[in-house]
């Protein structure tokens, strides 16, 4: 029999005392229901990287690095440059996490972080090519999951967001059919910010932001991107609950408010002012 | 005199030369004993041993600890006591011997998610730990608040002949259930309980200093005047 379990069962006294405690507005945190914790937000923490961010929210923490390296377009887009965001989760992370190849959940992860950036259209694509059809930049964002408390997704898009935006990236120009680098350092070619809000739904409540915890006892999760003309452009339903036509709406109000506030924070935190 | 002659120690500090019995936490090279954990080391008639300042719970026959299910199959639930082995609870010591995985469902006496308080029934060190539920007091704990600290500071928790835990009982009006592996669950009323989780607290903060049970009275006595 292994020793590791693959998830967190939260005790049923303590399920109660949640639901009961959310009932009347609160939850075991002190939080209210639409309160972030402390978000932190740290950029250019490696400095081989071409951007990176250290992204702290509560005891969840996540880092972001991204290499602008050039590539063969795919075939059916030979006018656009390439994104690629991959996550990992560090089996010191949480005592749930496995080595090995990444499960589901890491997979969902990543794909809906890149999903929020690529749907957004945050970085402009058609920029990023060299000669079309043969030569483009590549943008990959890799991330390490350092610790885990719940609230992947947000975490993860942040990090990976701050670090596209303090990116600084090196311009190569074609001689004789051969790359070769220049000088020229520059910002990627950006548009938007995409912000992600995670709203999770436990008992009849929906938390913004759910601790693990939370995410152990949540029915339904769904996480909403908006760029920064507060439209929604990605979103992504888990777990087998369900929400009300009620509770999407508020969902998406939540998503555009929150939003805002976060996307003031990346910029602050950035120094980007597009 | 009962001379007990006590230290900190770190691993590898020789605590004592002569010829004593080993008794926990120590390493014996000749007529020189070391310590193999951090903790406070005690040297008397009984022999040497170490009382580690913390570690997880190594479970041991008879003690009394306070589980989370987390599993089960069709002959047992697996139960989380908080220490470096899950334990196993056989169906049969709750339905009795004639127990059947086709008539009888495990979830009906307990699911997962449920606390239980249970006797270490055996455990050997080679196979998981089993548990037991024939005893007074024993099974499912259908409300209170659990409180988890270090393993190693419960009996400081419980006190000489139970002395600690009365004295925050009697000053909370809440009942405690210890688990020996450090899980604590307290009934009683909200003000009580967030009295005992404070005087929990400070029992975890200073287990190693002396005169713990006058500052848990002064802690209680105080708050009780004010409250």
């Amino acid at each position: 029999m292994s020793a590791v379990k693959k998830s967190l069962v939260v005790e049923q006294l303590r399920r109660n005392q949640m639901i009961e405690l959310l009932a009347q507005g609160k939850r075991m945190d002190g939080r209210g229901l639409l309160d972030y914790r402390a978000i932190k937000i740290e950029t250019g923490i490696i400095p081989k990287a071409s951007g990176s961010a250290k992204v702290t929210i509560g005891d969840t923490q996540v880092i972001a690095g991204v290499k602008v390296e050039t590539g063969t377009p795919f075939p059916d887009t030979p006018d656009q440059g390439l994104l690629i965001v991959n996550a990992e989760l560090l089996p010191l992370s949480s005592p749930y996490a496995e080595p090995g190849p990444p499960d589901e959940g890491v997979i969902e992860l990543a794909r809906v972080v890149d999903r929020g950036i690529r749907e957004s259209q945050m970085i402009d694509v058609s920029q990023l090519v060299i000669k079309e059809g043969e030569k483009v930049y590549a943008v990959f964002a890799d991330v390490s999951i350092l610790n885990t408390d719940g609230n992947l997704f947000d975490t993860t898009s942040y990090a990976v967001v701050a670090a596209l935006l303090s990116a600084k990236y090196t311009k190569y120009e074609m001689v004789d059919g051969k790359l070769r680098p220049t000088e020229v350092k520059e910002a990627l070619p950006l548009r938007t910010i995409p912000v992600s809000v995670t709203i999770a739904k436990i008992g009849d409540s929906i938390v913004v932001d759910p601790t693990d915890e939370e995410e152990a006892v949540m029915d339904a999760r769904l996480t909403l991107t908006t760029d920064s003309n507060g439209n929604i452009c990605a979103g992504q339903k888990g777990e087998p609950g369900t929400f009300s036509f009620d509770q999407m709406l508020s969902g998406a109000d939540t998503s555009r408010m929150k939003g805002q506030e976060i996307r003031n924070l990346l910029k602050e935190a950035t120094g980007y002012t597009g | 005199m009962p001379d007990i002659r006590r230290k900190y120690v770190i691993p590898g500090e020789l605590i004592a030369e002569g010829n004593y019995r080993p008794v926990a936490n120590v390493l014996r090279v000749g007529e020189k004993y070391y310590s193999t954990r951090v903790g406070m080391a005690e040297v008397g008639h009984e022999g040497v041993r170490v009382i580690p300042l913390s570690g997880p719970y190594i479970p041991r026959v008879d003690d009394l600890v306070v589980g989370k299910v987390v599993d089960y199959s069709a002959f047992a639930w697996e139960v989380d006591i908080n220490s470096c082995f899950f334990a196993f609870l056989p169906a049969q010591s709750v339905f009795g011997r004639d127990y059947s995985p086709a008539e009888d469902s495990l979830t009906s006496k307990f699911a997962v998610g449920d606390m239980l308080a249970a006797k270490i029934f055996a455990f050997d060190r080679t196979r998981d730990p089993l548990l037991g539920l024939a005893g007074p007091g024993l099974g499912r704990i259908p409300r209170g608040e659990i409180v988890k600290i270090t393993p190693t500071k419960v009996p400081r928790l419980i006190g000489k002949r139970g002395s600690m835990i009365r004295t925050i009982e009697m000053a909370t009006n809440c009942r405690l259930t210890i688990g020996q592996n450090g899980v604590v669950v307290i009934n009683g009323s909200p003000d009580g309980v967030l009295m005992s989780l404070k005087a929990i607290k400070l029992v975890e903060e200073e287990a190693h200093t002396a005169d713990l049970t006058q500052k848990v009275q002064a802690l209680l006595g105080q708050r009780g005047a004010t409250a």
